[in-house]
């Protein structure tokens, strides 16, 4: 049996597997642990308990930070307890912004921004933010819009996309 | 053991957050597979669209949409049959490919990139490749989606493993081609034009780097209701609103604490 093929083309660096430990975004303040973060039984991504100091989550269903494809971490905007959480500011980051991610190697893996784009939820494009890509690419995900305090969510995600430019040693 | 001790107070934070861990089955660890493509233009029409396929012990799952295909054929919805083709180079077949020079890559001509029929993409009953020109059980109109799980055969899902497996959506706008080609007949179904068979979307299917979840993501619980600087650039003029329903930011209105 052949083994399942990878996308032909890479651009850039690449990183081995290592599970994400720990996110820093200086531009906008975040210092959080990860938690882990799977599918519910609906098949939509799980996200943090609203009603805990939550931490920002990676996505184990997505490849690790610095490994080819599209690496996603979640956290929430708000709290129903706490007020503003980890990823409150993530619609102020901009491109060029450096995202960090500390990993279970010892590694950090050093992400730049590329764009910030805000979907509707009930039109996300999933290809667009989980597709395969020819580059180590990293989402950052949280809620934006216009609150609705009858249904107590927001209408739309906030997609931050950044690409690995460099590592060092944590 | 004291360098021990040093090592674990040096982690209660990274603790609390695995503590909490309610992470589900790693996708490598699941032995479920999922392959992808996005599904391009092939013979000038005007179509595009995404393809994923999950596949479960025997049993696939597949997600697709396609839109900007050919929408009408004698009055009716214009049937779009459509494959999963294996066994061969697991590519989308180059303009060279059109070895009778009429401006058409036709489904054979095709066959040397994508190979022959593994799977019908019906939209009910025979997957198998005797159901391949039912127009019946095709893809209706010039935009429509596809989800439907069905048992997956040995040979689609080897060709699926091995990086070979191509999806092929069928159905051209014959306006679009030459005079000669519009005329011609189909090499699959001599009763039909070559419009009708004629590749228009192709997509090979690699498998997937991000096992896809469903939707968007809920993460927001309104402690800081309208508060939160996302909510407030919304409301802002900063916004374009693309087609497709994104909308890209351009330029911050909210200056960086």
């Amino acid at each position: 049996m052949l083994p399942a093929p990878q996308v032909a083309r890479v651009v850039g660096p690449i990183l081995t597997a290592s599970e994400p430990t720990q996110i820093n975004i200086p531009a906008i303040g975040v210092h959080s642990v990860l938690m882990q973060l799977g599918q519910n039984p609906d098949g939509t991504v799980q996200t943090p308990s609203l009603d805990e100091a939550s931490p920002a989550g990676w996505y184990t269903g997505s490849p690790t930070p610095g490994a080819i494809g599209p690496s996603v971490i979640l956290g929430h905007v708000d709290s129903r307890v706490e007020g503003r959480t980890v990823f409150y500011r993530l619609g102020d980051m901009r491109p060029g912004d450096e995202v960090l991610v500390t990993r279970a190697d010892a590694t950090v893996a050093v992400f730049v921004v590329d764009r910030v784009e805000e979907y509707p939820k009930d039109n996300f494009p999933q290809f667009t933010v989980y597709g395969n890509i020819d580059h180590a690419g990293l989402r950052l995900i949280t809620c934006g819009g216009q609150f609705n305090k009858t249904t107590r969510t927001y209408p739309d995600n906030v997609v931050v996309y950044a690409s690995l430019v460099s590592s060092h040693a944590a | 053991m004291k360098k021990k001790k040093t090592a674990l107070l040096l982690v209660p934070a990274l603790a609390l957050g695995v503590a909490v861990l309610t992470s589900g089955p790693a996708f490598a660890a699941t032995g479920d597979a999922s392959y992808q493509g996005t599904l391009d233009s092939i013979n000038g029409s005007k179509g595009s669209g995404t393809f994923s396929i999950k596949v479960s012990g025997d049993q696939a799952t597949v997600t697709e949409t396609v839109s900007g295909l050919a929408e009408t054929f004698s009055g009716n919805p214009y049937p779009h049959v459509q494959h999963i083709h294996i066994g061969a180079k697991g590519v989308c077949p180059t303009p060279a490919a059109d070895t009778n020079g009429d401006g058409v890559i036709s489904t054979t001509e095709g066959l040397p990139s994508y190979g022959a029929i593994g799977t019908t993409l019906s939209t009910s009953g025979d997957t198998s490749p005797a159901a391949g020109t039912d127009l019946k059980v095709a893809g209706m109109g010039g935009s429509f989606t596809y989800n439907r799980t069905f048992t997956l055969d040995a040979a689609t899902a080897a060709s699926l493993k091995a990086g070979t497996a191509v999806v092929v959506v069928h159905g051209l706008d014959p306006t679009t081609l030459t005079k000669a080609a519009q005329d011609a007949k189909s090499d699959l179904v001599p009763s039909l034009p070559l419009a009708a068979t004629s590749p228009a979307l192709c997509g090979s299917l690699k498998a997937s780097q991000a096992n896809m979840p469903k939707g968007g993501v809920q993460t927001g619980g309104g402690s800081t209701s309208s508060g939160a600087d996302t909510g407030l650039l919304a409301l802002g003029a900063g916004f374009l609103v693309a087609a497709g329903g994104a909308v890209i930011v351009r330029r911050r209105l909210a200056a960086r604490g």
